[in-house]
Formats: structure tokens, sequence, C-alpha cells
């Protein structure tokens, strides 16, 4: 079956109901007029029988009295002496009781049935007796209706001698209605259909004998009062079936039509409970119940769809979020910014990248877990940094990038500065470090010149890597001059770099002098690695970056140790001409390096070999270092503390590790051409301290004749830079 | 005791020898009454009842029935008074047409009816004016086969006027009689306050006063006795004493006009006594 709406239902119910209870009503209202026609007949009926017993009584009554009449001896006297008839018809008869008030007149009649004396009075019998007494008769007369009674008068109470008749005469009405009590037949307006002077038997008086039935007062009002109560009856359950359907709209229907309009609205994507119909209370206990339900179900959804969109976000920001520092993670980055397509304008806006120094060291030396706690506190110092509604991503290992949107070059340098002091202030040393960690910043900014973000990306990972550059600024802004670094830093270089540790043969060592002072003659050449790469030279600037990025440092060292033995082998190196080859700090603890370089020191005998270690690096493992360097002196291998004064610095280092040479970085140098007093007094002092110590210093980045002259005098026993040469190949060295 | 007696007595006799007898009259009417036949060699009783009475009235009825229980035949007519066949007491106010004469002559129709029947000496009994009926009917005429009379609470015919009224009524009744025209008056007499009769017919009854009856009553031609009851009220002033002075009197104490209830059987007692004597 068709499923049918409520208000259907509803109105359906209601209006067979009222023709139901219309029908009801009409089958009462004919029931009863049937009964009451069955109750009138019946009453008619009885009225009928009543008048039959009344006559059957008058006619007894009246028998009665005349046979009483008729024995009565004073009777049988005047019908034998006649002569005081009248006195005794008129009066005694009357006197003695012998006749009722009712009796119109009375007479007696011979033997021959002629009446005594002729009447006279206003209603007289008749002459004769009209047949064979005993007679009982229904006249019509004078408008009048009578009852006439005859009986034979007899001497002897035999019955044998006859002396005359009697006769009676009544009022046919009035002794009809006094012969009895009447229910049903009104007797009132009596009137009998006969002939005027015509007269017929008693027996055939009830078909000329008209009347009418009284109307039983209880039954008409028992009659009108059971239709006025079904008519009141019928209207107030009309009306109360209009209240209750009226009631069933606005408690039922309505409710339950707007609570399914709802439902069925929820079927809409975006359409949330509650709504009205859930709010107003109902006023059907089962529908207020189902409401309460309803909602009850629907908080308990609605409260496990937030939970799920919570756990939805949660895990969407778990999935876009760096379980070790709390920060974005690349996968947030990518979601960000590199969802968009990438051919996509940038608006002005500046991207930091941030990168944490010799990271693979500070893991190398404190372990993995100082490592996730370094990285977590240089996380919590940049987030601290940053603004607010700057999202800090870390894109792997200690790579952080963040986007400033709206931001210029100084307010990316302030955020950038602030970011540098945060990471400086954090505690290092409760983890157990002795020097504190740094990172390096490379900036990008978009200027709205239509650049895209991986443009911007790549921009900033080339200012990144020029921070990391032993003596430069730890915060870089990317410039149009890095354009040639750009492409080292693409997948080419670095195919090179990594094609180049697997064969060292692609590694081109450029050989710089290192000059004696004062007699400035040329005592051993620095190793410097370049990379021929598809008929390309990649220099240093596209290499070390790669390198540190990768910590490719003591696989880069170890392949430029293959390429000196190469070219020592080769003879591009001369025989005798003494090399100083550069060290990374990862290498220079690295047994594998070190027992490398021993074992081509101990190939080419009587050629002088200095390792140059980067003071750029950090050194954490001082111990193994110093054991390490201290092997390699012992083998006639000088140690010389690379880039001086550019990197940490650490006095300790010079204290602890036993070098011979201390190079002092050619931004240490260059402040002897600053002009400035300070600066130069203090480099003075540095070289007097370092000297004082007993070590030899080398002076890099000597480009003139003046610069050489003042580290001649500051006791330095050596020098390298333009001034004397630039680095060359092997073929092109003499 | 004696109320007992008395059913017995009206069942042996009443139920067993009761026989209606219909006279006709020289006036063509028919008179009814009650006969019943007793001892042959005992007198017969003829009973007369009271004024408008019938033969059904109690006092002759106790009569009869002591009468025929002691074995004498007994004949209890009822007058006519003009009516054919009468067997109800006629009311005071009926249209009275009889006459003493009437009466008279109806007494010795039936004193010859029941000649014809018994051989015997013939007593007859009055109870009230059946007794003076008695006393008109052997004042006049009477049949010598009646030998006796008793007088059961005879009347005097009591009118309450006195002589001198009672002769201005007499005179005017005869004055109305004499015209001829068919009439009726109404007068107290006797026990009626209304009594409706013809003139002469009043006049018969109004002509036999007390001094006619107690003379009548004291030359009666046959023995004679009045039993009187001690307490008879219906009667005059002196009526008693007046009769006792020239005739035999018979006083039963305490008895009333009608010698009903205990006194039945002391008026039995007095009549049978009396009967014996004869």
């Amino acid at each position: 079956m068709k499923p049918q709406s409520i208000a259907r239902l509803a109105s359906l119910f209601i209006l067979g109901v009222a023709g139901f209870i219309l029908l009801l009503g009409a089958y009462l209202w004919l029931e009863t007029e049937r009964v009451s026609r069955e109750i009138r007949a019946r009453e008619e009926q009885s009225a009928r029988a009543e008048v039959m017993a009344g006559l059957k009584q008058m006619q007894s009554r009246a028998d009665s009295l005349a046979r009483a009449l008729a024995l009565w001896d004073e009777t049988r006297q005047q019908l034998v002496f006649t002569d005081y008839y009248t006195l005794w018809r008129d009066a005694r008869v009357r006197d003695a009781g012998m006749v009722p008030e009712s009796v119109e007149a009375v007479g007696l009649y011979d033997k021959q049935g002629r009446i005594l004396v002729a009447p006279a009075a206003a209603h007289p019998l008749l002459r004769q007796v009209p047949g064979v007494a005993p007679l009982f008769l229904l006249q019509r007369e004078h408008g009048r209706s009578y009852f006439l009674v005859f009986l034979p008068v007899h001497a002897d109470p035999d019955g044998g001698i006859l002396l005359g008749y009697l006769g009676l005469k009544f009022d046919y009405a009035r002794e009809l209605r006094q012969v009895r009590t009447y229910q049903f037949a009104d007797l009132g307006k009596l009137r009998v259909d006969l002939p005027e002077g015509s007269s017929v038997s008693l027996a055939q008086a009830p078909t000329y004998t008209r009347y009418s039935t009284y109307l039983n007062p209880d039954r008409v009002a028992f009659h009108d009062l059971f239709l006025t109560s079904l008519l009141r009856l019928m209207v107030v359950i009309l009306f109360l079936l209009f209240l209750a359907a009226w009631l069933l709209q606005h408690l039922l229907v309505r409710p339950l039509r707007a609570f399914s309009a709802e439902i069925a609205q929820l079927r809409e994507p975006g359409v949330h409970l509650p709504g009205k119909s859930y709010i107003v209370p109902l006023a059907v206990l089962e529908l207020e119940n189902m409401r309460h339900s309803f909602n009850d179900y629907q908080m308990r959804l609605s409260a496990l769809h937030n939970n799920l969109e919570q756990n939805s976000r949660d895990f969407y920001d778990q999935a876009r979020r760096d379980a070790l520092t709390g920060a974005f993670n690349r996968r947030a980055f990518d979601e960000d910014w590199k969802s968009q397509d990438e051919d996509r304008r940038l608006g002005p806006l500046a991207l930091l990248l941030f990168d944490c120094d010799h990271f693979k060291a500070i893991n190398d030396t404190y372990g993995h877990q100082t490592g996730d706690l370094v990285i977590q506190n240089i996380a919590a110092a940049l987030l601290e940094a940053l603004r607010s509604a700057d999202r800090l991503y870390r894109l792997g290992g200690d790579e952080f990038v963040t986007i400033l949107s709206e931001a210029d070059s100084y307010r990316a340098e302030v955020v950038a500065e602030r970011c540098i002091e945060h990471v400086l202030s954090m505690n290092f040393r409760q983890y157990g470090m002795s020097e504190p960690a740094t990172i390096s910043i490379g900036i990008a900014l978009s200027e709205g010149d239509g650049i895209t973000l991986h443009e911007l990306q790549k921009r900033a990972d080339l200012a990144m890597y020029t921070a990391k550059r032993p003596g430069s600024r730890k915060l870089v802004f990317y410039s149009e001059d890095m354009g040639g670094m750009a492409a080292l830093v693409g997948n080419r270089e670095i195919s090179a770099v990594f094609q180049a540790i697997a064969n060292p043969d692609l590694i081109e060592l450029h050989y710089q002098s290192v000059i004696r002072l004062p007699m400035e003659i040329r005592e051993y050449v620095e190793a410097l690695t370049r990379i021929r790469f598809e008929g390309e030279l990649i220099g240093p600037g596209a290499i070390f970056p790669i390198v540190q990025a990768r910590n490719l440092d003591m696989e880069l060292d170890l392949a430029v140790l293959r390429a000196l033995e190469r070219d020592m082998t080769l003879g591009r190196l001369p025989a005798g001409q003494g090399v100083s080859v550069n060290l990374s700090a990862p290498s220079i603890v690295n047994a594998k390096v070190v027992d490398a370089l021993i074992e081509l020191i101990h190939k080419q005998p009587g050629r002088k070999m200095v390792a140059e270690i980067t003071e750029t690096a950090l050194i954490t493992q001082i111990e193994v270092a110093s054991d390490n360097i201290r092997r390699l002196r012992e083998t006639g291998c000088l140690v010389a503390l690379d880039d001086f004064g550019s990197g940490y610095s650490s006095l300790r280092y010079l204290a602890s590790m036993p070098v011979d040479l201390v190079k002092f970085d050619i931004s240490m140098v260059r402040l002897l051409e600053s002009g400035d007093r300070r600066q130069c007094l203090m480099m003075e002092e540095i070289a007097n301290l370092v000297v004082t110590a007993g070590y030899e210093m080398v002076a890099e980045g000597v480009e003139t004749r003046e610069l050489l002259d003042k580290v001649i005098s500051l006791g330095f026993s050596h020098a390298q830079g333009f001034y004397f040469d630039q680095p060359t190949a092997p073929n092109e060295w003499s | 005791m004696r109320f007992f007696l008395l059913l017995l007595l009206s069942w042996n006799c009443l139920g067993v020898h009761a026989e209606p007898v219909e006279l006709t009259m020289a006036n063509k009417l028919v008179a009814l009454a009650e006969y019943r036949k007793g001892t042959p060699n005992k007198p017969a009783v003829i009973l007369l009842h009271g004024f408008l009475q019938t033969h059904d009235f109690p006092t002759v009825h106790s009569l009869v029935a002591g009468l025929v229980d002691a074995g004498y035949t007994v004949l209890a007519p009822t007058l006519t008074l003009g009516v054919t066949y009468r067997k109800q007491s006629m009311a005071c106010e009926a249209i009275h047409t009889h006459t003493m004469r009437d009466g008279m002559e109806e007494i010795a129709a039936w004193v010859g009816w029941l000649k014809a029947r018994h051989h015997g000496d013939i007593v007859l009994i009055g109870h009230s004016f059946g007794s003076l009926e008695a006393i008109a009917y052997l004042s006049d005429k009477h049949d010598q086969a009646v030998t006796r009379f008793i007088g059961i609470s005879v009347i005097e015919g009591r009118l309450t006027l006195d002589a001198a009224q009672t002769a201005h009524l007499i005179a005017e009744m005869r004055l109305a009689a004499n015209s001829g025209e068919p009439r009726v008056v109404v007068h107290q007499f006797s026990f009626c306050q209304r009594y409706q009769s013809t003139p002469k017919g009043l006049l018969s009854y109004l002509e036999w006063t007390p001094r006619r009856v107690l003379d009548a009553a004291a030359g009666l031609p046959v023995p004679s006795l009045f039993i009187m009851g001690g307490r008879d009220d219906r009667l005059g002033n002196g009526w008693v004493s007046q009769l006792k002075v020239r005739s035999r009197v018979k006083i039963i104490e305490g008895a009333n006009h009608f010698m009903d209830g205990e006194y039945e059987f002391d008026m039995i007692d007095a009549v049978l006594a009396e009967l014996k004597v004869s």
C-alpha cells in the first residue's frame, strides 16, 4: 500500500468518524421515528381496546341498572296501576336512586311495546320499543348520540308473565366516558357518524364512533427530548470531532510534518539539527519523547560528528605536523604552498629558509637524542621569534622554512635576526653541549614581480648556502649575483658531487701557493677541490654547500685524497712538492680519513704534507681529533688550523689541538686593511698571542704588497693569496 | 348457645319444608307467601309481618322457625301493598296506593287458603303493624277458623300529632280522597318521616287511632295475648300500660320492638306457651 501522509490519514479518520456519527445519528433518528410510529399504533390499538371495553362495561352497567329497575317492585307496581306513572317516572324512580343522573330518560312500555305515557321530556324515549327486547342501541338524534336500553319486565321470577318493557336513555358519549378511565382513547371530542334519527345495535357502535387517541405526553416528551438530545449530541460530537481535528492538526500533524520536513532536509548537505521543531516542546507525550529521543540521537550524532571532525582535524593536523618539533612538516608546506599551481605568481612576501649549522657533527658528537633536543629547541626558538600568524615548517633534518606575507626586506631581516637571537639565547649546555647551536638563514623576497614559489624557494636555498659558507653572514638575502650558484645547487650540481665522490677522477684539484715569509718563496701548495662534470668545472662555492647540506664531508675528503694521490702518481704534482689538503671537522675525527691520509703520506715519502683542519667546522670530539692530529704529526705531516677567526674561533681548539700552523681567515687578515685601529690592534694582539703560543701563522687572502708587509710585520710565517698566484690546474701550474 | 340452636332450627325447618305460595287476589294482584306444613293436630298459624315489610323480616322468620320446629303449620304471607309478586319491603317514599282494607282482604284470602289445607284451628300472629292488620281483620268479620290471636309488639299507628291535629288531618285526607282526583300526599306516618300515599290509603290507616286500637284489642272476638318488649322504643309513651288495662299482655323484659337477639327465644317461648293453652 502506498504510504499516505499523516494529514491525509488524520483527515480521512476524522471524516470517517464524522460520517459514521452522522450515519449512526440518522439511523437512531429513523429508528426512533419507527418506534414512535409503532408505539402510536399500539396506543391507537389500546385506545380501540379501551373503547371496546368501555362499550362492554357501559352495556353491562346499563344492563345491570335496567335489570335492577325491572326487578324493582315499584316498576311492576307502575305497569299494573299506571295512575301515578308520570310521578314515578319523573320523580320516584330518581328519588329512589334507581337510575343515575346520566340517564337522560326512563320509561315503561306495555306488553305491546307502546310507551305508557307519551314522552314530553327534552330527550324523550322512543314511543315504541324498536325490536325484541332486550335491546342495546346507539341512536343519533338532534345532533346528539344516545345509548338506548330496552328490557322486558316480568311479573314472576321465572319470566313467564310479561308485564311490559323498560326503556332507558343515556348520553352515549358521557356514559362511555364515565364507565371507565381511558389512558389512550381521547373521548373529549367523541362523535358518532350516524345519519340523523337512525340507530344501530350497540355491537356496531365501534364502526360509527369516532374519537382520537391521547398523545402520551411522556412518550411525546421522550421522543422530542430524545431527538433534541440526539441533535445536540450530534452537534456536540461533530464539534468535538472538529476540535479533535484541530488538535490533531496542531498537536500531531503539523509537528510530525515539520519533523518529517526537517528530517528530510537532513539529506541536504550543510543542514544541521536542531531546527525549530526540535526546540519547541510538543504537546503529545509520544511525540515529545520521540523529539527528545531524536534530539538526543542527533546530539550524540552531532557530538560524534564533531569528534570525528576533531579527530579528522587532529589527524589532519598531526599529518601536517612534525612530531618532533610541533612545527608544520613538509607535507603541510606542500599543501599550503606547493599544492598551488607552481606557475602562480606570488605577491609580496619573504621566504626564510633556516638550517642548523653543523647539525651532523652535533648528532655524531652528542648523539641523536641530543640532536633531537637541539632541533626541538631551535624550533621552539623560531616559533617564539615568528609572528603568531606565521607558520614554521620543518622540511626535513635541520631545515626549517617560513613565509612572511606582506613582508619587505627590512621586516624579513628583523624577523630573521630575531630568530637568530632566539636560537642563540637557548641554553644548549643543559644537554652537555660545549658549543652553541647556530642557524643559517637564507632569505628570498618576492616583490610581486611574478616569481613563483619554486623559484623563490630555490633562491632561498642559494642564500642559505651562501650563509653556510665560511666567513659568511648567517643571514643572507638572495641577490642576483648568486645566480651563478643557482645552477650548482640544482640537480646537476648535486649529481656532480655524488658522482665525484664515487669517481674521484671527476675531481680536478687546483693548487695555490703558500709562500714562506719573509723570503717569499713557495713552500708548498694548497690543493683546492673542483669537479669537472660534463665538461664544466664546478667550483667550491657550489660544492661545499651541497657537501655540508648532504653531510658528505668525510666522503668528499676521501675522494679528494684519492684525487691527490692520483695527481702525485701521475706527476701532476712534482715530486717533492709539498702540498696541503683540507680536512673537514668530521674527517679529522674519522679514523678512515686519517688512515687514508697517513697511507698517502707513506706512499709519498719526502714530500711535505700539511693537513688543514677547517676552524669553521665544529669539532666536538677534541680528544679524538687531538689523537688523530698527533698520529698525523708523527708521520711528519704538519697540521694547520684553517679559517681561524671565521668560525667558532675557539681558543680551546688552539689550546687543545697540537697544530703546527694557524691559518688566519681572509676576513681576519683583511681587518688589517680596514683602517680601524681597534680592529688592527686586535688582529695584532691575536697574531702576537698565536706566535707567542708557538704556532706559525699563515695569512690568507693576501692580494697586495701592503697587506703582505703588514702580515710580515705581524710575524706571519706564511702567506697565501692572489698577490702570489691564483689556484690553477696542475697542467697550468709550474 | 341459643343462637346456635336457632341456626340449627332454621336449617331444619327452612331448608326441608319451605314451600313458596302464590295467591292471586281479587284485584288480580299476585301475593306471595311461605307455607310450612306442620303436625295436623296442632293449630295452623298465620304470621303477619310489620309495616311495609315482607315475610322475610327477621322477627317473622324467627317465629316461623320456632313454630315449625314446634310442629305447627305456618303460613307467612307478604301483603302485596298494591304490588303484584311483591318480594321487597317497600320504601316510605314509594307511591303507596294500598289501604287497611286491602290488607284485611288479603288476610281473609290467606285464611281461606289455609283453611282449605288445614282443617284445624288457625291462630293469627302479627308483628308490629301486622298485629294491627290482624286486629282490624278480627274486628271486622273474621273466619271462625281463626281461634286465637297473638300480637307481638303491637303498634298504635303512631303520629306525631296531638288528637286535634290528627282529626284535622283525617278530615283533610277524607276530603282529598273523596275528590276522586289521583293524587298523593306525603306525611309522617308510623316510622316513616315522608310517607307518600294516596289520601285514601293514608286515611285508611289514620282512622285506626290508638284509642280505636285499644278498643278493638280489648274487644276481640278470639282469645288474644299481646307480647311486648320491655325496651320497645317505637311505641308511644304509656301505650303498653294502656294496652294492659284491658288486654292480656306479656312483657319480655329487656326486649326491643323486634325481639331480636337472645329475646327471640323468650318471644318464641311465650308464643308457644300461648299456643299450648289453645
